[in-house]
């Protein structure tokens, strides 16, 4: 299992979501996704994403102000 | 009086910030990912407050009127502002909060958006802008061009939104929805870090919605929520000092701008935040067209695609299907479209020999940024 990390801060909305779907279709069943971001919609596009395609999120947290991080496994 | 207008601001600045609600993204989403929750959403608000428009017109709190349709500068703007909506990253109101969350890029979008809504409303443009808007047919209304009841339209979008929210309640994912751990109790919790639901956040700005009808009547501007109109009379008043100009709308902008910055600063969310080269260039440009679209049109998002269809005026509706026509190409040129060239760089990054394998958080990929 291999860990991604996907830098999208600075990125404003749609990009964030556009960029994991990306980034998620390249890599192998089990891999986990890391999605830094720091926009504000996201907070709830992301999650609902992931919930959608079923993908679990391992880890989703604030990481400072207006920062936020969450990862996504592919399954 | 005016000082409601400072209050209804400072509310619906501080449910759009902490409800997400973004009408840019609600329009692009249909183009991006072909997902209806944020637009049904949106319509929610429409039909709440047609229900509540109309009301407060039949028991006379204020009274609906209208003028002949100005069709083909409504077609025009409605479709440049869609336009720009996506180039600004959000719409009049989506700017607003999202400068009261520390976007610099927003600053600028916002700045060049009231600009240019005075020059296209009193300045160098307001010839050509009422030139176009004196090319206009005589209906005015929806229900007054199919000669029926406004009660039957409002009974209709009801339905039709009824049964949309019912779809989106059906579907609801089987995962559990993953959310940020709480770290705040009691009211602070509720205020500042419990996510709202889209739809819930709807209603409540439904019920702004319809508020703003009296408090702004009251004070002698007849009409409900409004952005462009008092964007374009802040710059006038900055640049001639006449304090005439200062109306309710103007509280009401200031308003948002204070109640997104309390929402953010009170939720963590608040940081200045430095675009990069083309996202600055995109929010100069995308504000200026906002300003030239919105006058052109009649109103932005909020004033012709949430009110003006409350009120089932023709401006309102062609305006709301225009601006998602204007939303759509736009995406094609600057989301799908570059996302192709960045899908080809991603599967060249992704294909170098850097897998990294379990369990150190190893970066596989160089990070992007646009």
């Amino acid at each position: 299992m291999a860990v991604h990390v996907l830098e999208t801060d600075g990125q404003v909305c749609p990009f964030p979501i556009v960029e994991a779907k990306e980034a998620i279709a390249l890599l192998d069943l089990g891999d986990e996704l890391v999605i830094n971001f720091d926009c504000t919609q996201a907070t709830d596009a992301l999650p609902r994403w992931a919930a959608e395609e079923g993908y679990p999120v391992t880890n989703f947290d604030r990481v400072g102000d207006a920062a936020w991080t969450i990862t996504v496994q592919k399954a | 009086m005016l000082l409601t207008g400072l209050g209804l601001g400072i509310a619906l600045g501080f449910a759009m910030q902490r409800g997400r609600f973004c009408v840019t993204g609600a329009f692009r989403d249909l183009w991006v990912t072909g997902n209806t929750r944020w637009i049904t959403a949106f319509l929610i608000v429409i039909a709440v407050q047609s229900v509540g428009v109309f009301t407060l017109d039949a028991v006379g709190v204020i009274s609906l009127s209208s003028s002949a349709f100005p069709w083909l500068a409504t077609v025009l703007g409605a479709f440049l502002f869609g336009f720009a909506i996506v180039l600004a990253g959000g719409c009049a109101t989506g700017t607003y909060y999202r400068a009261g969350e520390g976007l610099v890029g927003s600053w600028l979008a916002l700045i060049f958006y009231a600009l240019f809504s005075a020059i296209s409303k009193t300045g160098v443009l307001a010839t050509g802008v009422s030139g176009l808007r004196s090319v206009t047919v005589e209906a005015a209304t929806v229900h007054g061009l199919f000669g029926v009841s406004p009660w039957l339209l409002i009974a209709v979008l009801a339905s039709a939104v009824g049964l949309l929210v019912r779809h989106h309640l059906r579907k609801r994912p089987g995962a559990r929805l993953a959310t940020l751990p709480p770290r705040k109790r009691g009211i602070a919790h509720l205020l500042f870090e419990k996510q709202w639901g889209a739809f819930t956040t709807a209603l409540v700005i439904a019920a702004l919605a319809i508020l703003a009808w009296p408090l702004s009547w009251a004070t002698g501007r007849e009409a409900g929520l409004g952005i462009t109109g008092p964007s374009s009379n802040i710059v006038n008043y900055l640049v001639s000092g006449d304090a005439e100009v200062i109306d309710w709308g103007v509280y009401l902008v200031i308003g948002i701008l204070t109640g997104a910055f309390i929402a953010a600063k009170g939720s963590g969310e608040f940081r200045i935040r430095i675009p990069d080269a083309i996202t600055t260039v995109r929010s100069i440009a995308g504000g200026a067209l906002m300003g030239i679209g919105a006058s052109l049109a009649g109103g932005c998002t909020i004033g012709n695609a949430m009110v003006n269809t409350a009120s089932f005026e023709l401006q309102g509706w062609v305006a709301f299907g225009f601006m998602i026509l204007g939303t759509g190409a736009a995406t094609r040129l600057f989301i799908t479209g570059p996302s192709k060239a960045r899908s080809a760089r991603n599967a060249a990054a992704a294909g170098s020999p850097s897998q990294a394998t379990a369990p150190g958080p190893s970066a596989a990929r160089a990070s992007v940024r646009r």
